[in-house]
Protein backbone atom coordinates (compact mmCIF):
# COMPACT_ATOMS: atom_id res chain seq x y z
CA UNK A 1 0.00 0.00 0.00
CA UNK A 2 1.40 3.41 -1.04
CA UNK A 3 1.21 6.71 0.70
CA UNK A 4 -2.29 8.19 0.00
CA UNK A 5 -1.98 11.28 -2.46
CA UNK A 6 -2.25 14.56 -0.59
CA UNK A 7 -1.20 16.78 -3.33
CA UNK A 8 -4.46 19.49 -4.42
CA UNK A 9 -6.66 17.21 -7.02
CA UNK A 10 -9.06 19.07 -9.23
CA UNK A 11 -12.39 18.74 -8.77
CA UNK A 12 -13.07 17.71 -12.43
CA UNK A 13 -16.24 20.36 -12.78
CA UNK A 14 -18.70 19.22 -15.16
CA UNK A 15 -17.92 21.28 -18.27
CA UNK A 16 -14.79 19.79 -18.79
CA UNK A 17 -15.75 16.41 -18.49
CA UNK A 18 -14.49 15.54 -21.67
CA UNK A 19 -10.73 16.78 -20.59
CA UNK A 20 -11.38 14.17 -17.55
CA UNK A 21 -12.26 11.63 -19.84
CA UNK A 22 -10.02 12.05 -22.17
CA UNK A 23 -7.50 12.10 -19.31
CA UNK A 24 -8.39 8.78 -18.14
CA UNK A 25 -7.92 7.32 -21.71
CA UNK A 26 -4.25 8.91 -21.62
CA UNK A 27 -5.51 11.39 -24.05
CA UNK A 28 -5.07 15.24 -23.53
CA UNK A 29 -8.00 17.32 -25.12
CA UNK A 30 -8.69 20.66 -25.94
CA UNK A 31 -11.34 22.57 -26.93
CA UNK A 32 -10.98 23.72 -31.39
CA UNK A 33 -13.81 26.07 -32.22
CA UNK A 34 -15.66 24.71 -34.79
CA UNK A 35 -16.35 27.90 -36.27
CA UNK A 36 -13.36 29.95 -36.28
CA UNK A 37 -10.56 27.27 -35.88
CA UNK A 38 -8.77 28.55 -32.85
CA UNK A 39 -7.65 26.32 -30.07
CA UNK A 40 -9.16 27.36 -26.57
CA UNK A 41 -6.41 26.30 -23.70
CA UNK A 42 -7.80 26.89 -20.77
CA UNK A 43 -10.94 25.82 -21.80
CA UNK A 44 -13.92 28.46 -21.28
CA UNK A 45 -17.51 28.10 -22.14
CA UNK A 46 -16.91 29.76 -25.58
CA UNK A 47 -14.06 30.41 -27.66
CA UNK A 48 -12.09 33.28 -27.07
CA UNK A 49 -11.87 34.39 -30.62
CA UNK A 50 -15.35 34.64 -31.71
CA UNK A 51 -17.37 33.56 -29.08
CA UNK A 52 -18.66 31.00 -30.89
CA UNK A 53 -20.35 27.99 -28.04
CA UNK A 54 -19.73 25.37 -30.70
CA UNK A 55 -16.30 23.83 -30.06
CA UNK A 56 -14.87 19.89 -30.18
CA UNK A 57 -12.47 18.75 -27.40
CA UNK A 58 -9.79 17.43 -29.99
CA UNK A 59 -6.85 15.45 -28.75
CA UNK A 60 -3.44 16.57 -29.37
CA UNK A 61 -0.35 14.64 -29.95
CA UNK A 62 1.69 15.32 -26.91
CA UNK A 63 4.49 16.50 -28.07
CA UNK A 64 5.64 20.21 -27.10
CA UNK A 65 8.36 22.30 -26.11
CA UNK A 66 9.45 24.08 -23.05
CA UNK A 67 8.05 27.64 -23.30
CA UNK A 68 10.17 28.25 -19.73
CA UNK A 69 10.42 26.28 -16.69
CA UNK A 70 12.00 26.67 -12.63
CA UNK A 71 13.16 24.20 -10.46
CA UNK A 72 11.17 24.49 -7.39
CA UNK A 73 12.77 24.37 -3.65
CA UNK A 74 10.13 25.73 -1.67
CA UNK A 75 7.16 23.32 -2.11
CA UNK A 76 3.47 23.89 -1.80
CA UNK A 77 1.51 22.19 0.65
CA UNK A 78 2.17 18.48 0.29
CA UNK A 79 4.80 19.48 -2.96
CA UNK A 80 7.33 19.81 -0.05
CA UNK A 81 8.09 16.29 0.44
CA UNK A 82 9.36 16.00 -3.35
CA UNK A 83 11.22 19.20 -3.74
CA UNK A 84 13.42 20.27 -5.81
CA UNK A 85 10.61 19.70 -8.51
CA UNK A 86 10.22 21.17 -12.28
CA UNK A 87 7.34 23.59 -13.04
CA UNK A 88 7.20 24.23 -16.97
CA UNK A 89 5.08 25.98 -19.48
CA UNK A 90 5.05 23.63 -22.55
CA UNK A 91 4.47 24.94 -26.38
CA UNK A 92 2.06 21.60 -27.75
CA UNK A 93 2.11 20.98 -30.78
CA UNK A 94 -1.15 22.27 -31.90
CA UNK A 95 -1.60 22.44 -35.71
CA UNK A 96 -4.09 24.07 -37.83
CA UNK A 97 -5.87 26.58 -35.10
CA UNK A 98 -4.75 30.38 -34.60
CA UNK A 99 -4.11 30.36 -30.82
CA UNK A 100 -1.00 28.32 -28.81
CA UNK A 101 -1.73 25.69 -26.25
CA UNK A 102 0.94 26.62 -23.60
CA UNK A 103 0.10 24.14 -20.83
CA UNK A 104 1.71 24.41 -17.18
CA UNK A 105 2.85 21.05 -15.71
CA UNK A 106 5.64 19.48 -13.86
CA UNK A 107 8.43 18.21 -16.01
CA UNK A 108 9.32 14.51 -14.33
CA UNK A 109 12.60 11.78 -14.45
CA UNK A 110 14.58 14.71 -16.28
CA UNK A 111 17.90 15.19 -15.03
CA UNK A 112 17.92 18.77 -14.31
CA UNK A 113 20.87 19.51 -16.42
CA UNK A 114 19.39 18.91 -19.41
CA UNK A 115 16.58 21.15 -19.15
CA UNK A 116 16.54 24.36 -21.42
CA UNK A 117 13.82 26.48 -23.04
CA UNK A 118 13.06 25.01 -26.18
CA UNK A 119 13.80 21.73 -24.96
CA UNK A 120 11.28 18.84 -26.59
CA UNK A 121 9.31 16.99 -24.19
CA UNK A 122 5.82 14.45 -24.53
CA UNK A 123 2.95 14.69 -22.07
CA UNK A 124 2.69 11.56 -19.88
CA UNK A 125 -0.34 10.60 -17.62
CA UNK A 126 -0.66 9.82 -14.16
CA UNK A 127 -3.24 7.51 -12.72
CA UNK A 128 -3.77 8.92 -9.03
CA UNK A 129 -4.01 5.61 -6.98
CA UNK A 130 -7.24 5.65 -5.08
CA UNK A 131 -8.68 8.71 -6.53
CA UNK A 132 -11.14 9.39 -9.90
CA UNK A 133 -8.53 11.41 -11.59
CA UNK A 134 -5.84 11.06 -14.04
CA UNK A 135 -3.06 13.95 -14.06
CA UNK A 136 -0.33 15.30 -16.82
CA UNK A 137 2.95 15.94 -16.38
CA UNK A 138 5.56 16.31 -19.00
CA UNK A 139 9.05 13.81 -19.41
CA UNK A 140 11.90 14.46 -22.07
CA UNK A 141 10.84 13.15 -25.92
CA UNK A 142 13.15 10.88 -26.95
CA UNK A 143 14.30 12.52 -30.39
CA UNK B 1 -14.24 64.21 -22.72
CA UNK B 2 -11.06 64.60 -20.28
CA UNK B 3 -9.69 62.51 -17.34
CA UNK B 4 -10.65 65.88 -14.36
CA UNK B 5 -7.39 65.95 -13.79
CA UNK B 6 -6.29 68.16 -10.25
CA UNK B 7 -9.75 68.10 -9.13
CA UNK B 8 -9.34 65.37 -6.91
CA UNK B 9 -6.78 64.51 -4.07
CA UNK B 10 -5.15 62.12 -2.39
CA UNK B 11 -5.48 64.32 0.97
CA UNK B 12 -4.92 61.51 3.97
CA UNK B 13 -2.81 58.22 3.82
CA UNK B 14 -2.04 55.80 6.86
CA UNK B 15 -0.36 52.61 6.94
CA UNK B 16 -0.31 50.36 10.10
CA UNK B 17 2.63 48.32 11.55
CA UNK B 18 3.42 45.66 8.88
CA UNK B 19 5.16 42.79 10.37
CA UNK B 20 5.26 38.86 9.86
CA UNK B 21 2.19 38.38 12.51
CA UNK B 22 0.31 40.78 14.26
CA UNK B 23 -2.28 39.62 16.88
CA UNK B 24 -4.78 41.37 15.27
CA UNK B 25 -8.14 40.78 13.57
CA UNK B 26 -8.72 41.86 9.90
CA UNK B 27 -11.31 43.92 10.94
CA UNK B 28 -10.07 45.83 13.34
CA UNK B 29 -6.41 46.66 11.19
CA UNK B 30 -8.73 48.17 8.12
CA UNK B 31 -10.57 50.09 11.40
CA UNK B 32 -7.22 51.21 12.56
CA UNK B 33 -6.48 52.41 9.30
CA UNK B 34 -9.31 54.21 7.91
CA UNK B 35 -10.06 55.83 11.33
CA UNK B 36 -5.68 56.93 10.85
CA UNK B 37 -5.84 58.00 6.95
CA UNK B 38 -9.10 60.06 8.45
CA UNK B 39 -7.14 61.54 10.78
CA UNK B 40 -4.69 62.47 9.03
CA UNK B 41 -6.88 64.34 6.20
CA UNK B 42 -8.62 65.96 9.30
CA UNK B 43 -11.86 64.45 8.58
CA UNK B 44 -14.76 62.13 10.40
CA UNK B 45 -15.94 59.30 9.60
CA UNK B 46 -19.12 60.57 8.58
CA UNK B 47 -17.91 62.81 6.14
CA UNK B 48 -17.32 59.38 4.06
CA UNK B 49 -19.27 58.63 1.13
CA UNK B 50 -17.48 56.46 -0.86
CA UNK B 51 -15.83 53.06 -0.45
CA UNK B 52 -13.40 51.01 -2.18
CA UNK B 53 -12.72 47.96 -0.27
CA UNK B 54 -9.58 46.03 -1.49
CA UNK B 55 -10.19 42.86 0.04
CA UNK B 56 -9.76 39.39 -2.22
CA UNK B 57 -13.43 39.46 -2.01
CA UNK B 58 -15.32 42.45 -2.55
CA UNK B 59 -19.08 41.92 -3.23
CA UNK B 60 -21.40 44.42 -2.35
CA UNK B 61 -22.14 42.87 0.90
CA UNK B 62 -18.74 43.71 1.67
CA UNK B 63 -19.11 47.55 1.21
CA UNK B 64 -22.56 47.33 3.21
CA UNK B 65 -20.94 45.96 6.35
CA UNK B 66 -18.46 48.92 6.48
CA UNK B 67 -21.22 51.06 5.49
CA UNK B 68 -22.80 50.15 8.58
CA UNK B 69 -19.88 50.12 10.46
CA UNK B 70 -18.84 53.82 9.38
CA UNK B 71 -22.40 54.58 11.31
CA UNK B 72 -25.08 53.80 8.45
CA UNK B 73 -25.06 56.23 6.46
CA UNK B 74 -25.84 55.93 2.62
CA UNK B 75 -22.46 55.36 0.66
CA UNK B 76 -23.42 56.53 -2.84
CA UNK B 77 -20.23 55.36 -4.34
CA UNK B 78 -18.92 52.09 -3.84
CA UNK B 79 -15.96 50.15 -6.45
CA UNK B 80 -13.38 47.48 -6.33
CA UNK B 81 -10.09 47.56 -7.74
CA UNK B 82 -6.40 47.96 -7.51
CA UNK B 83 -4.65 50.80 -5.38
CA UNK B 84 -3.90 53.20 -8.41
CA UNK B 85 -7.21 52.42 -9.86
CA UNK B 86 -9.05 52.66 -7.41
CA UNK B 87 -7.57 56.21 -6.93
CA UNK B 88 -8.53 57.19 -10.52
CA UNK B 89 -11.76 56.06 -10.07
CA UNK B 90 -12.47 57.63 -6.65
CA UNK B 91 -11.14 60.70 -8.60
CA UNK B 92 -13.72 60.40 -11.17
CA UNK B 93 -16.36 60.03 -8.16
CA UNK B 94 -15.64 62.81 -6.16
CA UNK B 95 -14.78 64.88 -9.63
CA UNK B 96 -18.35 64.46 -10.70
CA UNK B 97 -20.22 64.62 -7.41
CA UNK B 98 -21.13 60.85 -7.26
CA UNK B 99 -19.31 61.52 -3.44
CA UNK B 100 -17.25 63.59 -2.05
CA UNK B 101 -14.78 61.60 0.57
CA UNK B 102 -13.88 58.09 -0.70
CA UNK B 103 -11.51 56.08 1.35
CA UNK B 104 -9.63 53.04 -0.14
CA UNK B 105 -8.41 50.27 2.37
CA UNK B 106 -6.99 46.75 2.73
CA UNK B 107 -5.32 44.63 5.57
CA UNK B 108 -4.04 41.14 6.21
CA UNK B 109 -4.31 39.13 9.11
CA UNK B 110 -2.70 35.73 9.46
CA UNK B 111 -3.88 35.02 5.75
CA UNK B 112 -0.21 33.60 3.63
CA UNK B 113 0.57 33.77 -0.10
CA UNK B 114 3.26 32.08 -0.21
CA UNK B 115 3.68 27.97 0.84
CA UNK B 116 3.48 27.30 4.87
CA UNK B 117 4.42 23.20 4.80
CA UNK B 118 1.89 20.92 4.87
CA UNK B 119 -1.67 21.74 4.18
CA UNK B 120 -1.92 19.28 7.69
CA UNK B 121 -5.29 17.35 5.76
CA UNK B 122 -5.77 13.80 5.51
CA UNK B 123 -6.79 13.54 2.06
CA UNK B 124 -6.02 15.62 -0.88
CA UNK B 125 -7.68 18.89 -1.46
CA UNK B 126 -9.79 19.36 -4.06
CA UNK B 127 -9.22 23.02 -6.23
CA UNK B 128 -10.98 24.58 -8.96
CA UNK B 129 -9.73 22.00 -12.35
CA UNK B 130 -7.17 24.62 -13.96
CA UNK B 131 -5.95 25.65 -10.42
CA UNK B 132 -2.05 25.83 -10.76
CA UNK B 133 -1.69 24.43 -7.15
CA UNK B 134 -2.12 21.14 -9.06
CA UNK B 135 1.29 21.32 -10.07
CA UNK B 136 2.87 22.74 -6.74
CA UNK B 137 2.77 25.96 -8.37
CA UNK B 138 2.55 29.16 -6.91
CA UNK B 139 3.40 33.45 -7.10
CA UNK B 140 7.44 32.69 -7.39
CA UNK B 141 7.38 29.56 -9.67
CA UNK B 142 5.25 31.93 -11.90
CA UNK B 143 7.49 34.70 -11.58
CA UNK B 144 10.71 32.60 -11.78
CA UNK B 145 9.23 31.47 -15.16
CA UNK B 146 8.57 34.96 -16.50
CA UNK B 147 12.22 35.95 -15.43
CA UNK B 148 13.69 32.63 -16.86
CA UNK B 149 11.86 33.64 -20.02
CA UNK B 150 13.03 37.23 -19.47
CA UNK B 151 16.79 36.25 -19.27
CA UNK B 152 16.58 33.83 -22.46
CA UNK B 153 15.20 36.20 -24.74
CA UNK B 154 16.71 39.40 -24.08
CA UNK B 155 19.82 37.81 -22.85
CA UNK B 156 19.67 39.90 -19.84
CA UNK B 157 22.00 39.34 -16.57
CA UNK B 158 20.65 38.18 -13.50
CA UNK B 159 23.22 40.24 -11.61
CA UNK B 160 21.30 43.06 -12.79
CA UNK B 161 18.12 42.55 -11.49
CA UNK B 162 19.47 41.07 -8.00
CA UNK B 163 20.71 44.90 -7.85
CA UNK B 164 16.96 46.06 -7.49
CA UNK B 165 16.88 43.68 -4.13
CA UNK B 166 19.94 45.54 -3.06
CA UNK B 167 18.47 49.31 -3.91
CA UNK B 168 14.73 47.59 -2.01
CA UNK B 169 17.25 46.79 0.87
CA UNK B 170 18.70 50.18 1.11
CA UNK B 171 15.73 52.06 0.86
CA UNK B 172 14.03 50.18 3.87
CA UNK B 173 17.29 50.69 6.18
CA UNK B 174 16.17 54.30 6.02
CA UNK B 175 12.59 53.93 6.61
CA UNK B 176 12.03 52.68 10.51
CA UNK B 177 8.52 51.48 9.40
CA UNK B 178 9.80 48.50 6.83
CA UNK B 179 10.16 45.12 8.12
CA UNK B 180 13.62 44.06 6.95
CA UNK B 181 15.07 47.43 6.97
CA UNK B 182 16.21 47.23 10.43
CA UNK B 183 18.89 43.72 8.70
CA UNK B 184 20.49 45.96 7.19
CA UNK B 185 22.35 46.26 3.54
CA UNK B 186 22.54 43.36 1.26
CA UNK B 187 24.86 43.09 -1.82
CA UNK B 188 24.05 41.16 -4.91
CA UNK B 189 26.42 38.39 -3.78
CA UNK B 190 23.80 37.95 -0.55
CA UNK B 191 20.81 38.17 -3.18
CA UNK B 192 22.65 35.69 -5.45
CA UNK B 193 24.08 33.74 -2.75
CA UNK B 194 20.39 33.46 -0.66
CA UNK B 195 18.36 30.34 -0.45
CA UNK B 196 17.20 29.32 -4.02
CA UNK B 197 13.06 29.49 -3.69
CA UNK B 198 12.42 28.33 -7.50
CA UNK B 199 14.88 28.64 -9.85
CA UNK B 200 16.32 31.63 -10.77
CA UNK B 201 14.90 33.16 -7.96
CA UNK B 202 16.60 33.19 -4.50
CA UNK B 203 15.06 34.17 -1.32
CA UNK B 204 16.11 38.00 -1.70
CA UNK B 205 14.21 37.88 -4.70
CA UNK B 206 10.82 37.15 -3.70
CA UNK B 207 8.73 39.34 -1.85
CA UNK B 208 7.53 39.49 2.38
CA UNK B 209 4.54 38.07 3.13
CA UNK B 210 3.22 39.56 6.50
CA UNK B 211 0.47 40.85 7.81
CA UNK B 212 -0.52 44.54 7.90
CA UNK B 213 -2.94 47.23 6.64
CA UNK B 214 -3.63 50.63 4.70
CA UNK B 215 -5.77 53.31 3.51
CA UNK B 216 -5.77 56.55 1.72
CA UNK B 217 -8.45 59.12 1.54
CA UNK B 218 -9.46 60.44 -2.09
CA UNK B 219 -11.13 64.10 -1.62
CA UNK B 220 -12.75 66.50 -3.94
CA UNK B 221 -11.55 69.70 -4.74
CA UNK B 222 -13.35 71.44 -1.89
CA UNK B 223 -13.10 69.14 0.67
CA UNK B 224 -8.97 68.83 -0.10
CA UNK B 225 -8.69 72.82 -0.24
CA UNK B 226 -9.82 72.39 3.86
CA UNK B 227 -8.27 69.18 4.58
CA UNK B 228 -5.28 68.92 7.39
CA UNK B 229 -2.41 68.58 5.48
CA UNK B 230 -1.37 69.69 1.72
CA UNK B 231 -3.64 68.08 -0.94
CA UNK B 232 -1.82 65.67 -3.62
CA UNK B 233 -3.55 65.79 -6.39
CA UNK B 234 -4.52 63.29 -8.90
CA UNK B 235 -3.79 64.09 -12.88
CA UNK B 236 -4.49 61.22 -14.10
CA UNK B 237 -5.10 57.35 -13.79
CA UNK B 238 -6.28 54.05 -15.55
CA UNK B 239 -6.68 50.48 -14.96
CA UNK B 240 -7.19 47.88 -17.42
CA UNK B 241 -6.88 44.07 -17.16
CA UNK B 242 -6.48 41.23 -19.52
CA UNK B 243 -6.36 37.87 -17.84
CA UNK B 244 -7.54 35.35 -15.33
CA UNK B 245 -5.80 34.05 -12.79
CA UNK B 246 -2.66 32.42 -12.87
CA UNK B 247 -3.20 28.98 -15.38
CA UNK B 248 -1.07 29.54 -18.88
CA UNK B 249 -0.19 32.59 -20.45
CA UNK B 250 -0.85 33.59 -24.18
CA UNK B 251 1.44 33.28 -26.54
CA UNK B 252 4.54 35.42 -26.71
CA UNK B 253 4.31 36.06 -23.27
CA UNK B 254 6.42 39.30 -22.80
CA UNK B 255 5.32 40.46 -25.93
CA UNK B 256 2.02 40.15 -25.11
CA UNK B 257 1.23 40.76 -21.36
CA UNK B 258 1.88 43.96 -22.11
CA UNK B 259 -1.34 44.67 -22.70
CA UNK B 260 -2.91 45.34 -19.45
CA UNK B 261 0.52 47.67 -17.73
CA UNK B 262 0.91 48.99 -21.23
CA UNK B 263 -2.71 50.64 -21.58
CA UNK B 264 -3.41 51.95 -18.03
CA UNK B 265 0.14 53.69 -18.34
CA UNK B 266 -0.68 55.28 -21.56
CA UNK B 267 -4.11 56.16 -20.54
CA UNK B 268 -2.74 57.86 -17.36
CA UNK B 269 0.21 59.83 -18.81
CA UNK B 270 -2.24 61.08 -21.59
CA UNK B 271 -4.59 62.21 -19.24
CA UNK B 272 -2.35 63.76 -16.72
CA UNK B 273 -0.27 65.54 -19.90
CA UNK B 274 3.05 64.98 -18.78
CA UNK B 275 6.24 62.56 -19.74
CA UNK B 276 8.19 60.48 -18.67
CA UNK B 277 11.01 62.31 -18.03
CA UNK B 278 9.05 64.82 -15.67
CA UNK B 279 8.20 62.12 -12.77
CA UNK B 280 10.53 62.67 -9.73
CA UNK B 281 9.28 59.62 -8.16
CA UNK B 282 7.84 56.40 -8.35
CA UNK B 283 6.07 53.68 -6.97
CA UNK B 284 6.16 50.33 -9.26
CA UNK B 285 4.84 47.42 -8.20
CA UNK B 286 8.14 45.47 -7.45
CA UNK B 287 6.59 42.21 -6.22
CA UNK B 288 10.02 40.29 -7.58
CA UNK B 289 12.76 42.00 -9.23
CA UNK B 290 11.54 40.95 -13.29
CA UNK B 291 8.26 42.49 -11.89
CA UNK B 292 10.36 46.39 -12.19
CA UNK B 293 12.36 45.31 -14.81
CA UNK B 294 8.77 44.74 -16.74
CA UNK B 295 7.12 47.49 -15.29
CA UNK B 296 9.37 49.80 -16.20
CA UNK B 297 9.20 48.70 -20.04
CA UNK B 298 5.93 48.69 -20.25
CA UNK B 299 5.35 52.06 -18.86
CA UNK B 300 7.71 53.48 -21.46
CA UNK B 301 10.84 54.27 -19.04
CA UNK B 302 12.73 52.45 -21.32
CA UNK B 303 12.57 49.89 -24.22
CA UNK B 304 11.32 46.26 -24.12
CA UNK B 305 14.40 44.39 -23.06
CA UNK B 306 16.05 47.36 -21.35
CA UNK B 307 14.51 47.42 -18.10
CA UNK B 308 17.33 44.89 -16.11
CA UNK B 309 19.56 47.36 -17.76
CA UNK B 310 17.67 50.58 -16.32
CA UNK B 311 17.62 48.70 -12.87
CA UNK B 312 21.69 48.52 -12.88
CA UNK B 313 22.05 51.79 -14.31
CA UNK B 314 21.00 52.61 -10.57
CA UNK B 315 17.80 55.26 -11.74
CA UNK B 316 15.75 53.76 -9.40
CA UNK B 317 18.16 54.24 -6.24
CA UNK B 318 17.94 57.23 -3.86
CA UNK B 319 19.49 59.89 -5.67
CA UNK B 320 19.22 58.35 -9.39
CA UNK B 321 16.90 59.71 -11.83
CA UNK B 322 13.88 58.08 -10.48
CA UNK B 323 14.08 56.90 -7.32
CA UNK B 324 11.37 54.33 -7.24
CA UNK B 325 10.44 52.13 -3.69
CA UNK B 326 11.56 54.77 -1.62
CA UNK B 327 9.77 52.85 1.79
CA UNK B 328 11.72 49.66 0.70
CA UNK B 329 8.99 48.09 -1.26
CA UNK B 330 7.41 44.45 -1.15
CA UNK B 331 11.29 42.71 -0.88
CA UNK B 332 11.92 45.02 1.83
CA UNK B 333 9.46 47.24 3.46
CA UNK B 334 5.88 45.01 3.16
CA UNK B 335 3.99 43.23 0.99
CA UNK B 336 0.77 42.30 3.15
CA UNK B 337 -1.24 40.59 0.78
CA UNK B 338 -2.52 42.95 -1.08
CA UNK B 339 0.03 45.92 -0.62
CA UNK B 340 -1.02 47.96 -4.40
CA UNK B 341 -2.25 50.57 -2.47
CA UNK B 342 1.54 50.83 -0.56
CA UNK B 343 2.75 52.55 -3.63
CA UNK B 344 0.13 55.18 -3.95
CA UNK B 345 0.62 55.86 -0.18
CA UNK B 346 4.90 56.36 -0.16
CA UNK B 347 4.24 57.91 -3.63
CA UNK B 348 1.98 61.01 -1.70
CA UNK B 349 4.23 61.32 1.27
CA UNK B 350 7.08 61.82 -1.23
CA UNK B 351 5.36 64.92 -2.43
CA UNK B 352 4.58 66.12 0.82
CA UNK B 353 7.79 65.70 1.64
CA UNK B 354 7.23 63.39 4.71
CA UNK B 355 9.61 61.01 4.33
CA UNK B 356 12.70 62.10 6.68
CA UNK B 357 15.82 60.33 5.28
CA UNK B 358 14.72 58.45 2.65
CA UNK B 359 13.26 61.83 1.31
CA UNK B 360 13.47 63.03 -2.75
CA UNK B 361 14.46 66.09 -2.30
CA UNK B 362 11.73 68.61 -3.80
CA UNK B 363 9.72 65.79 -5.48
CA UNK B 364 6.51 67.46 -7.37
CA UNK B 365 5.46 64.82 -9.46
CA UNK B 366 5.16 61.00 -8.76
CA UNK B 367 3.55 57.56 -10.34
CA UNK B 368 2.41 54.76 -8.71
CA UNK B 369 1.77 51.14 -10.74
CA UNK B 370 -0.34 48.18 -9.43
CA UNK B 371 0.26 44.87 -10.82
CA UNK B 372 -1.06 41.63 -9.81
CA UNK B 373 -3.52 38.84 -10.16
CA UNK B 374 -1.50 36.88 -13.02
CA UNK B 375 1.70 37.69 -14.49
CA UNK B 376 1.40 41.44 -15.39
CA UNK B 377 -2.62 40.40 -15.82
CA UNK B 378 -3.75 43.38 -13.58
CA UNK B 379 -2.18 46.97 -14.91
CA UNK B 380 -2.93 50.31 -12.97
CA UNK B 381 -1.19 53.35 -13.29
CA UNK B 382 -1.30 56.92 -10.93
CA UNK B 383 -0.21 60.21 -11.81
CA UNK B 384 0.02 62.90 -8.70
CA UNK B 385 1.34 66.00 -8.00
CA UNK B 386 2.37 68.33 -5.38
CA UNK B 387 0.79 71.27 -6.44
Amino acid sequence: MSQPYLKPLPKKEPENAPLWEGLAQHEFRVPKCDQCGAWNWVPYPACRSCLSEDMTWTPLSGKGEVFTYTIVHRGLGAFHQEVPYVVALVRMEAPGGSRDVIVLGNIRNVAFEDLHIGMPVQMTFQDIEGEDVTLWDFAPAER
Amino acid sequence: MSFPSRKAAIVGVYTSEQARALQRTVWSLELECIKGALADAGLSHEDVDGLIPMSFQAPVTVHMQWAEQLGGRPISFLSIGSGAGSAAKAALAVASGMASVVVVFFANAGFRLGPQGSSGQPGAPRVADMNHMIHGTYMSPWYAMWTRRYLHQYKARPEHLAEYSVIARHHATLNPASVMGGRGEITVDDVLGSRMIADPLHLLECPLDNDGGYAFVVASEAVARDCRKKPIWILGGAEAIYTDFYQTITPDWIGNERQAVRTSADQAFGMAGVSRDDIDVAGLYDCYPITVARDLEEMGFCAVGEGADYIHEGHLRLGGKMPANTDGGLLSNSHNGNPSGMQVIEVARQLRGECGERQVPGAKIGCALSQGFAVHGLGATLIMAAN
